[in-house]
């Protein structure tokens, strides 16, 4: 029997391999044709050259790319891990017990809906433009989604174990140390990636309005330059670094947690 | 000879314990009061209902709120004190900061998210559909999409503001955008969530092609499709501000920022105090309108 060459699989992965091809292509054509000025958009060859000329040239925004990842990268997380830090066991007390929900409830209420971006303004009051009031702004989006996942993850324990554990006469406590968080902790392996997502695009936001460097500083002194190309390089950047940031915490994750996960 | 040789089991009396409609209202009270409570007992009950303690711990922040401005205990007037901020949306409402009053910016910055809002559904949904029906079009879609998914949308602001200048088209742009992901990924992902027991169900009752998408298929999708409308909506809404923070001459974002730039933090709580209400109607508008489209889904609300 010949082997098909052309099975309907491979057809598939062709075409989307021709389609990245037929986007880059496209965008280099419309501008290198001038349907769209240079000024307003750079070719992905431009920005590929940026790319390499920013390793070792600070020019002309002050810093190289590697320092505004670096700068991106460290506040990122250094905000991811906080909001983990307060925002799951929160989440965790609040789905158990009673007195913390009540007490933390309405104060998580308010505050939920409060997109991170418009804290900016107060933070900058605040804290100024340095490192604290970004990791303040990003801790901020970061929690939400943590608090949220553990508490439901709490809430949607199977309520014939808990029965269980009181009949066989377990404290509140243990109940809630043995039976709870270890049921609701796919819930909180869920939020891991919601909050990081959320962090990144905070980031963003709070560089664009106050920073000295980072992606989204980067971002923005490109628009002060009219350099299309310096923006498309800090987008491409931004998109990049937080796909990567989201592999290596997934990586983590499940080496880490292999044991528990179900 | 024989009675000694089989064992009688006694099986215990059934208990059945089905709470009358009075032992149903009190089956959430914590642990079964075997007295008659205490006077500290009872309050403790009377505590835990009404949401006494949320009232409560709302008071107690208020009040540090305001001692903590009042004080300066944190240093300088970067914080004005809760009345201050009563006052201060009271006087926006009845005074023109750039020629609008707060709700009017308010509105502003509303007229974009609907706008850019309705865009980016409206193309987001049949594309996320079609991609799931053909799979040719998910081949030439779904890579370029994944390139620009992992950028944030406020990334995009610099570009938008570099191609259509500050007025409405750079901001309903970033909104468009915003909304666009989560709308293609949950209508994409719909098809798919469609219990595939109905179609059989249908099937089996002698549907034809045209049924079994009409009335199975378009009612199983309605619910991930709304979830995704809900997600780009508030999407949209933080999308708005991040665009009218970096430029505009209106908007509630607009406002915040120039309670920075005119060095007066009333004006940007009473932003933010606004901002959290719109956002907590807008959800509570999309909540209901959800119960209204599809009343069969069920899920655990937070």
């Amino acid at each position: 029997m010949k082997k098909k060459l052309l099975t309907r699989k491979r057809l598939l992965q062709l075409i989307s391999a021709l389609s990245i091809v037929a986007f880059f292509a496209v965008w280099q054509i419309i501008v290198d044709f001038e349907i769209v000025p240079n000024e307003l958009l750079a070719t992905p060859l431009q920005v590929w050259k940026l790319l390499i000329v920013k390793l070792y040239n600070p020019n002309p925004d002050g810093a190289l790319l590697t320092t505004h990842i670096w700068v991106s990268v460290q506040e990122a997380l250094l905000g991811y891990l906080l909001s983990l830090a307060i925002g799951i066991p929160l989440g965790l007390l609040m789905g158990w017990y009673y007195v913390i929900e009540e007490m933390a409830r309405p104060l998580f209420e308010v505050i939920r809906p409060i997109p991170g971006v418009a804290w900016i303004p107060l933070t900058i009051f605040w804290f100024g433009i340095g490192i604290s009031g970004k990791i303040f702004i990003i801790w901020l989006s970061g929690v939400v989604p943590c608090v949220i996942n553990s508490f439901v993850g709490v809430r949607m324990t199977n309520p014939t174990l808990i029965q269980m554990a009181r009949t066989y006469g377990g404290s509140n406590w243990d109940i809630f140390r043995k039976i709870c968080i270890p049921s609701a902790l796919p819930m909180v392996f869920g939020a891991l990636q919601i909050a990081l997502a959320c962090c990144w695009t905070s980031l963003v936001a709070a560089e664009l309005v106050a920073a000295d460097n980072g992606l989204g500083f980067l971002i923005t002194m490109g628009r002060r330059f009219v350099r299309p190309d310096m923006i498309e390089l800090g987008m491409v950047m931004v998109g990049l670094t937080g796909f990567i940031v989201g592999l290596i915490i997934d990586r983590i994750e499940k080496k880490l947690l292999a044991g528990i996960r179900r | 000879m024989e009675t000694d040789s089989t064992i009688v089991v006694e099986l215990p009396p059934v208990q059945e314990n089905t709470p009358t409609f009075l032992e149903s209202l009190v089956v959430e009270l914590p642990p079964v009061q075997e007295n008659t409570p205490t006077f500290l007992e009872s309050l403790k009950i009377i505590l835990m209902r009404f949401h006494f303690l949320s009232f409560l711990s709302i008071a107690l922040v208020l009040t540090f709120w305001h001692f903590i401005s009042v004080y300066k205990i944190f240093g300088g007037t970067f914080l004005p004190t809760p009345w201050a901020i009563v006052q201060e949306i009271w006087r926006l409402m009845h005074q023109e900061l750039i020629g609008k009053n707060i709700l009017e910016h308010t509105w502003a910055s509303l007229h974009r998210v609907f706008i850019g809002w309705a865009i980016g559904c409206a193309i987001a949904i049949p594309l996320g559909i079609f991609m799931a029906l053909n799979d040719f079009a998910r081949a030439i879609v779904k890579p370029v999409f994944d390139i620009f998914k992992p950028m944030p949308p406020i990334s995009w602001i610099s570009l938008a503001i570099l191609w259509f200048g500050l007025g409405e088209e750079s901001k309903v742009f970033i909104i468009v955008i915003g909304s666009f992901v989560p709308c293609l990924i949950n209508s994409f992902n719909s098809l798919r969530l469609v219990d595939p027991a109905l179609y059989d169900a249908a099937r089996m009752l002698g549907a034809n092609r045209r049924q079994e998408i009409m009335e199975v298929a378009f009612f199983g999708i309605l619910p991930a499709t709304f979830a995704g409308l809900q997600i780009s909506l508030s999407l949209a809404w933080s999308c708005v501000l991040a665009a009218e923070l970096v430029g505009g001459r209106s908007g509630i974002g607009f406002l915040i920022i120039l309670g920075m730039n005119q060095y007066k933090p009333a004006i940007i709580v009473a932003g933010m105090v606004v901002i959290a209400l719109t956002a907590w109607l807008i959800t509570f508008g999309m909540e209901h309108i959800e119960k209204l489209v599809c009343p069969w889904r069920r899920d655990i609300k937070v």
